[in-house]
């Protein structure tokens, strides 16, 4: 793999560059350049290796990216349009830079902590957790935001406290700087038997061909639960590239929804360990492409200890000329007995030209688990398309409803009504024919 | 309201309709009962638009129009009604909402504005009394986990609340119980009208007890070989179909 111009210039001496990466604190200095070695040595991941075999990096590595954003000009009105939900705690982030301005976090509940990475308060928060959860020695893309990253958001749940209100991370690309590549860092920290909801929300404004390598970190103690979804709506020649991993203790819950609706090559990796006994996790989602988009889900669950249980279902609609990957591992380690693991993957195509990969994966050490897993590849139901014509359906809209129908099965496992219901409604609008 | 003129079908190559003559007027019912492979469910699928059919002779005349020349849902918009022998489950979208969908699409095509949803909500409540089923029933998805008597009563709900001019039953008593049986036959029985066509399409005579049609007729390999009135089902009750091929 060629090394990426614009970004590689920074394995330059970045020392000139930590203004715009936030404060300058010797730790996260050492940690950069511990970073940078790591990617000089492995550079971008190739097709050769086999996590990236169907997803070829090869158009972006010849891209010129920029990490200087000129200043862009997001109203607040403008953030209430995008914001998924109306009622929520939020942060904006802008062309890669947290907004004081736009995000609303006054009166946050009693402990609860909101802060932005690039801050020194979130930082030191953040620093015990920083690359606990990730594996630098793959993917170069996290070697490359930990020495890039330079915003991000910081959360922390007490103890016994449930959050009030969904915390939606809302990241903007403008498309007013060309070419802008953003490296974002958030980390979660849920302590014991604490409760939230967070949406990752990423939405393009322009056509541009922006990159997006974010990583996202949880830690989940004993009794917490975190929902933690995404909803990825990138412009249509962005590259999003996103890294998703947590650490769960005894009893919490992570339920991940990850919504794949945008960019021209989307690539997601999430992985999480079930380090405590009876830790549950679902792993949800849906990628939803057309003309050539590409996405690329790779998903991992590591049971490592008893009595820990793992439920995913991934769903991909397909049409003209995109193509999807799944990749799905579920590894159930040797003195993991009593898992209980589901998986599948299940696709509609609609279109000749659209390719689907996929390939669940489980690997088994132990010996006394209950595990299935399953992928499908199938069309639009004659039989069920003939009966919603019968009962006067045009055909474009009878295709919709079946699509919709199809695609919205994802959202079952929300229990928030209204994340589901303005969730649904982003997927309606996104349908080949336009809604429904 | 529907005439039938020497229609020749076939499937794959394979001729299934032989030449059918059937005429309907408007407030009659008909019933066509033949032996299995007669070429029954052939017939209301080609009158309902089902695709995988070739026409080769023939012609189907509903309302003054080459019935055959329209799509599936263009039928449905004016009026025809397929009430299905196997309802096909839709997990994901349910009842109410294709209830109203169907609905709405049939008044488009009547020039007529969408029912707002209290008004829909009243003219669906009023209707699911008459196929005795609950309430529950609308926000499931479409027939999904419904047992076979209960996919059979959300077909004639669908025919109340659409309200066609002809209707077609394929098999509508197949897989239903005495019970379900008697409720369905009500449904439709109330649905009788002087506008009202229906064709009933079985094996059975049993059915024709409950909904007691004003033609029978007779259809073997692909043609209609035998017409009557209701006295004809009891006839083939007691003797079969056997006789049907040997008389012809």
């Amino acid at each position: 793999m060629p090394s990426m111009k614009g970004l590689t210039e920074l394995a330059t001496p970045f020392a000139t560059m930590t203004s715009d990466l936030g404060p300058d604190v010797p730790w996260l200095n050492s940690l950069r350049l511990k970073a940078l070695a790591r990617f000089n040595s492995q550079g971008l991941p190739s097709k050769k290796e086999e996590d990236w075999k169907y997803t070829s990096l090869w158009a972006m590595s010849q891209q010129e990216f920029t990490h200087q954003a000129s200043a862009s000009a997001v109203t607040t009105e403008q953030c209430d349009e995008l914001a998924l939900l109306t009622d929520n705690y939020r942060v904006v982030i802008v062309d890669g830079r947290f907004s004081a301005e736009l995000s609303q976090l006054d009166n946050l509940q009693a402990g609860l902590s909101i802060n932005a990475l690039s801050d020194e308060q979130g930082l030191a928060i953040a620093q015990p957790h920083l690359g606990q959860q990730i594996d630098m020695t793959k993917a170069g893309f996290n070697a490359l935001n930990t020495l890039l990253m330079s915003d991000g958001v910081v959360i922390t749940v007490d103890s016994d406290v449930k959050v009030d209100k969904p915390i939606e991370l809302l990241v903007i690309n403008t498309g007013e700087t060309a070419s802008l590549a953003t490296h974002l860092r958030n980390v979660i920290v849920m302590a014991d038997n604490s409760q939230a909801t967070v949406i990752e929300h990423y939405v393009g404004l322009s056509d541009a061909a922006s990159l997006t390598n974010v990583v996202s970190e949880a830690v989940l103690s004993s009794h917490a639960e975190l929902n933690q979804y995404k909803l990825q709506q990138e412009s249509a020649n962005a590259t999003h590239i996103a890294t998703l991993s947590a650490k769960q203790g005894s009893k919490s819950q992570w339920a991940t929804n990850n919504i794949s609706l945008g960019a021209k090559l989307a690539r997601n990796d999430i992985h999480t360990q079930l380090l405590g006994e009876q830790s549950h996790v679902i792993m949800d989602g849906l990628y939803l492409v057309n003309d050539e988009q590409h996405v690329d889900n790779h998903t991992r669950i590591d049971h490592t200890v008893p009595n820990t249980t793992s439920e995913e279902l991934y769903k991909g609609v397909l049409d003209d000329n995109s193509h999807a990957v799944f990749n799905g591992k579920v590894i159930v380690h040797k003195d993991a007995q009593k898992t209980d693991a589901n998986q599948q993957n299940q696709n509609l195509l609609i279109s000749r030209g659209c390719e689907i990969d996929t390939k669940p994966e489980m690997e088994i050490y132990a010996d006394d688990v209950k595990c299935a897993h399953g992928s499908t590849v199938g069309q639009i139901n004659e039989d069920q398309l003939f009966f919603l014509r019968a009962r006067g359906l045009d055909e474009v809209s009878a295709r919709s409803l079946l699509t919709y129908a199809f695609a919205v099965d994802v959202l079952n496992r929300i229990p928030s009504e209204e994340i589901r219901q303005a969730l649904s409604t982003v997927i309606e609008t996104r349908l080949p024919q336009g809604g429904i | 309201m529907l005439e039938i003129k020497n229609l020749h079908a076939s499937v794959d190559g394979k001729e299934i309709l032989r030449g059918i003559n059937l005429t309907v007027n408007a407030g009659e019912v008909h019933a066509i009962m033949g032996p299995n492979g007669a070429g029954k469910s052939t017939l209301s699928n080609v009158l309902a638009g089902r695709d995988g059919y070739e026409i080769t002779q023939g012609e189907v005349i509903y309302k003054d129009e080459n019935l055959l020349d329209l799509e599936a849902e263009e039928r449905a918009q004016r009026g025809v009604f397929l009430a299905f022998q196997y309802p096909v489950e839709i997990p994901g979208v349910s009842n109410i909402y294709l209830l109203k969908a169907a609905l709405n699409a049939v008044r488009k095509h009547q020039g007529l504005d969408d029912l707002d949803a209290i008004d829909f909500l009243t003219l669906v409540r009023s209707k699911l009394d008459l196929v005795k089923m609950d309430e529950e029933f609308l926000h499931r998805g479409v027939n999904e986990g419904f047992s076979g008597g209960e996919k059979k009563r959300n077909e004639i709900l669908q025919m109340a609340l659409l309200e066609p001019s002809l209707a077609i039953l394929d098999e509508t008593d197949s897989g239903l119980d005495i019970d379900a049986l008697k409720t369905v036959s009500e449904g439709v029985n109330a649905l009788r009208s002087d506008d009202r066509s229906i064709v009933m399409i079985t094996h059975y005579q049993r059915l024709l007890d409950y909904i007691v049609p004003d033609f029978v007729h007779v259809l073997s390999d692909g043609q209609i070989v035998k017409s009557g009135d209701k006295e004809l089902a009891k006839e083939l009750e007691k003797t079969g179909y056997s006789w049907i091929n040997d008389d012809a």
